[in-house]
């Protein structure tokens, strides 16, 4: 009982970073209609720009983290919608995904021609410490990065629920052409979209990059099993992400520790062809319809 | 006779390579209810979306209140003076029926949104008892109500209207255009495109026919009423 306890505590904390990555999916496709294959990598870099900041810059962890923050918010958020939606999205859905599948490639290989393909280590947020709470022994990291990735995703659906930016956004998300006629900024809600899909990747990399280490490809497992995780939850609901990030951390860890650590990688993808079969709107999510 | 406040110089608009107004030219005197029928093509719902800034006009002028406001965008448009309700369901279904009316008040200033919100409210008591529930559980007369509440919030100078009639029961129905007719005796300009031609008719001032984006008619509704060739006009075979 009490490994079970201590599994599903770390299950939840890793899970809860698959759940921050899985809502970065599910924000831009409400907003835009954008399907980002580059999401893993959008975690891998600011991790890599983390390391520059900490390294050669010479800056403390939060003055690095803070940064590499503005930088994602640039470069991940505006120049991402700009130079690579925008334009691609004109031409539909398909040339998009295609174009965010190009654009991982370019973002790894740029990472390992500038950084080298070797794994980094990276600085850890939390105490390595384990603390002992009813015979259970839980690890202070994984109770840190429960706490901060589910605050963030609390902070997020009260900024998306209780103030009036948030309902605009909701409401872009719903239906554009009303959002346009009551005099709703779309492009501004759209932008704000992107904006938090980069504070939110950023901020995964400060969480997971410690356990995962630095490594041009690490945001391929991260990145797919994010976007498992928003299929398994609702790809259109924020707290379907929530929901399959967590189902699937705590399952992996589950299926390691009682079956096999050979099938921990294989529960995502068996959730998902799952879901995909009997319930194709995800567990949380609604069933959409759209013109053709 | 009331003041004109809108004028169409001929106005050229379409979509793509497609031309659906044609030249158009008219004017809408403030205080009165102007229908726009005419078939399907015609170019009705193009002179709404047109005015409100949705599409540009390729030529030819727009004039509201005196002022050339063609090509301006909605945003624009609804500081100016302009709501428009567009045709079909036109509601955040997921949000509630106060986050429906609040975003209808985004463009107002802060310090005349709680007003201008139980103003609305107080027109449209029934919303009142559904405050809190989704927008997608009303029935298809109170979300066109509570869409027509959304840009009354705004005391529109000229509320523009389309199809208020599609999917609601006839009571339903004369309860909406009844609320127009109100509206407009109390100063708002109507603009309003409606198939259902003879119950429109009842409530409106004037009427205006397109036929292949180009005005046919303009009459005072009440003589098109009694003309016995109502159904051809519904057909755009009248004027020859």
């Amino acid at each position: 009982m009490i490994d079970f306890l201590q599994l599903i505590v770390s299950g939840t904390a890793t899970g809860a970073c698959y759940a921050l990555a899985a809502l970065g999916f599910t924000l831009l496709w409400q907003a835009s209609g954008t399907i980002n294959f580059a999401l893993g990598e959008m975690v891998m870099l600011p991790a890599f720009i983390m390391l520059f900041f900490i390294g050669p810059a010479g800056l403390p962890l939060p003055l690095a983290f803070a940064a590499t923050l503005l930088v994602s918010l640039l470069v991940l958020g505006l120049g991402f919608k700009r130079l690579v939606v925008d334009p691609m999205l004109k031409h539909g859905v398909i040339p998009l995904v295609i174009a965010t599948l190009g654009l991982s490639i370019a973002m790894k290989q740029g990472v390992r021609i500038a950084f080298s393909a070797q794994v980094f280590t990276f600085p850890a947020i939390f105490s390595q410490e384990l603390l002992s709470i009813g015979g259970a022994r839980l690890s202070v990291s994984d109770l840190g990065t429960v706490i901060v990735a589910g605050g963030l995703v609390v902070a997020l659906q009260t900024f998306l629920n209780r103030t009036l930016t948030g309902r605009a956004m909701q409401a872009v998300a719903q239906n554009r052409d009303a959002a346009t006629v009551l005099g709703i900024n779309v492009q501004r809600m759209v932008l704000y979209a992107f904006l938090i899909n980069a504070a939110l990747a950023a901020t995964t990399a400060l969480l997971v990059t410690p356990v995962y280490l630095a490594k041009f490809d690490m945001g391929d497992t991260l990145g797919l099993k994010a976007f498992y995780a928003a299929i398994i939850g609702g790809f259109n609901q924020s707290r379907g992400a929530l929901l399959g990030g967590v189902l699937v951390g705590v399952l992996e860890n589950l299926v390691g520790a009682y079956l096999s650590p050979g099938y921990k990688d294989g529960v995502a993808l068996v959730l998902f062809l799952a879901v995909i079969l009997f319930k194709p709107e995800g567990l949380l999510g609604k069933p959409e319809e759209r013109k053709v | 006779m009331a003041a004109e406040l809108l004028r169409f110089d001929n106005v050229v608009a379409g979509y793509g390579a497609l031309t659906i107004l044609n030249q158009l030219s008219f004017t809408a005197r403030a205080g009165e209810i102007t229908l726009l029928i005419g078939p399907n093509g015609a170019g009705k719902s193009t002179v709404l979306k047109t005015l409100f800034g949705l599409l540009a006009p390729r030529s030819g002028q727009i004039h509201f209140k005196g002022n050339a406001v063609g090509g301006r965008a909605p945003a624009q448009m609804l500081r100016a003076g302009v709501a428009f309700v567009p045709q079909g369901r036109n509601l955040f279904p997921a949000l509630s029926v106060r986050h429906n009316l609040e975003l209808g008040a985004i463009t107002l200033p802060p310090r005349d949104r709680a007003s201008r919100f139980a103003e609305a409210l107080a027109r449209f008591p029934s919303l009142h008892s559904r405050i809190d529930s989704q927008a997608s559980t009303l029935s298809g007369g109170e979300q066109k109500q509570l869409e027509i509440a959304r840009a009354l919030q705004l005391r529109p100078d000229v509320l523009l209207i389309d199809e208020p009639s599609i999917g609601l029961s006839p009571i339903v129905n004369q309860q909406v255009f009844a609320l127009l007719r109100t509206l407009a005796d109390a100063g708002t300009t109507v603009l309003m495109v409606e198939q259902n031609v003879r119950a429109a008719l009842g409530v409106s001032d004037r009427v205006l026919l397109l036929e292949g984006g180009r005005l046919m008619l303009d009459s005072p509704a009440a003589t098109l009423l009694a003309d016995p060739d109502l159904n051809r006009v519904f057909l755009g075979k009248a004027v020859s």
